[in-house]
């Protein structure tokens, strides 16, 4: 199992190079184009929970681990005291989720917000 | 202050004449006044692209500008018929250019405009979705430009859904025209209060690409198809309706 790890600044503007280290993993992978877009949407929806729309003070660590012709995206949000982030998904996004990725949750592990993502190629 | 024909070609003669800079300045201030409303008239056509039509007039003028200067009097050409090219070209070249949301390399620009071909008919070859790699091998370049390409998309802006599109047989139809009657109801779907607003509020286009995606299960190459337009256009839009629709139930 390989791991790619990243850590950027939680702000929006930074998901755009999530995006394309998760893309370019799934090509790794021989994903198709559509399934590379769907793994986008799912990594915006996911990230922009723990970035909000107008960014947080601290962190986004993220580790893509590849296993066969699975791709599992792990976010944290480490942010300075005081700043918090949703953990509860909407039904909208469950549903955007549901459509685009194998399965997405978010939670709050250990006091910071984390989300899984698994995709896969079919 | 209309002029008549001969007053104009007096005024032409009189700009050309000139050396004095403000008298220049004068003749050709003439000139504008007396065109403008041709510009106004081209700038018009290119209104329903999603900028204001000031701003259009703006750029018009800016070709009006070099028509002026250019036109040559011992051609038995009207000015209109002469400027009028020069002005729909400046227009054009502003969407061309400035259609890009973030500035975007020129070299990129064409990458984009080429994957879309190159994505649709490789789809269309093998009957699925290609992989970055086939279409990197289909485009003699690699896959990181693949992928930067395919980003890229991104940053291009909306057209407006009055917007003529190139149909295959070199004809031209508006999105509006493309789109079915019988898909286009959310309704059925129970959403939050909070989101069903902000659903009624999107263009006909982006509401029937979210609904053909996330109710009926379509993938992007499908929808693409669809309504004809390409995959990446598809993504595009889809990209900037949930982002939208996200920051509304943050509020």
């Amino acid at each position: 199992m390989d791991t790619v790890s990243v850590s950027i600044p939680a702000s929006p503007a930074y998901i755009q190079v999530v995006r394309l280290i998760a893309s370019g993993l799934a090509s790794r992978l021989r994903f198709t184009i559509d399934e590379i877009e769907d793994l986008k949407i799912a990594v915006d929806e996911l990230c922009a929970y723990l970035t909000g729309s107008q960014g947080r003070d601290g962190t986004l660590d993220l580790d893509f681990r590849i296993e066969g012709s699975l791709l599992e995206i792990r976010g944290v949000g480490n942010f300075v005291a005081g700043q918090k982030a949703r953990t509860e998904l909407t039904e909208f996004s469950r549903m955007i989720l549901e459509t685009v990725a194998d399965s997405a949750d978010l939670s709050q592990r250990d006091g910071t917000p984390t989300f899984t993502l698994v995709k896969s190629k079919q | 202050m209309t002029l008549d024909k001969d007053e104009v070609r007096h005024v032409f003669f009189a700009y050309s004449a000139a050396t004095d800079e403000t008298e220049r300045a004068k003749y050709r201030e003439q000139l504008v006044q007396q065109y403008i409303g041709l510009v106004e008239f081209l700038a018009r056509r290119f209104r329903n692209r999603g900028e204001p039509l000031e701003d259009l007039v703006q750029v018009g003028t800016i070709g009006l500008l070099k028509a002026i200067e250019r036109f040559d009097l011992s051609r038995e050409v009207e000015f209109s018929t002469y400027a009028t090219p020069t002005v729909v070209g400046e227009l054009k070249r502003h969407f061309r250019d400035k259609g890009w949301a973030v500035r975007v390399p020129r070299r990129l620009q064409e990458l984009h405009l080429e994957l879309t071909k190159i994505v649709g008919h490789l789809g269309q070859e093998l009957g699925r979705s290609p992989t970055v790699a086939e279409i990197a091998e289909a485009a003699g370049t690699s896959e990181e430009s693949v992928l930067e390409g395919l980003e890229i998309a991104q940053a291009y802006n909306f057209t407006s859904l009055d917007a003529p599109i190139d149909t295959e047989d070199g004809g031209s139809t508006s999105f509006a025209d493309q789109l079915g009657e019988d898909d286009q109801h959310l309704e059925h779907l129970e959403y939050r209060a909070s989101l069903a607003p902000e659903m009624a509020r999107l263009p006909e286009r982006e509401r029937n690409i979210l609904y053909l995606r996330f109710f009926k299960g379509l993938t992007q190459s499908e929808i693409a198809d669809r309504l004809g337009i390409s995959q990446m256009h598809v993504s595009r839009l889809l990209g900037r309706t949930l982002m939208k629709l996200r920051e509304a139930l943050e509020d």
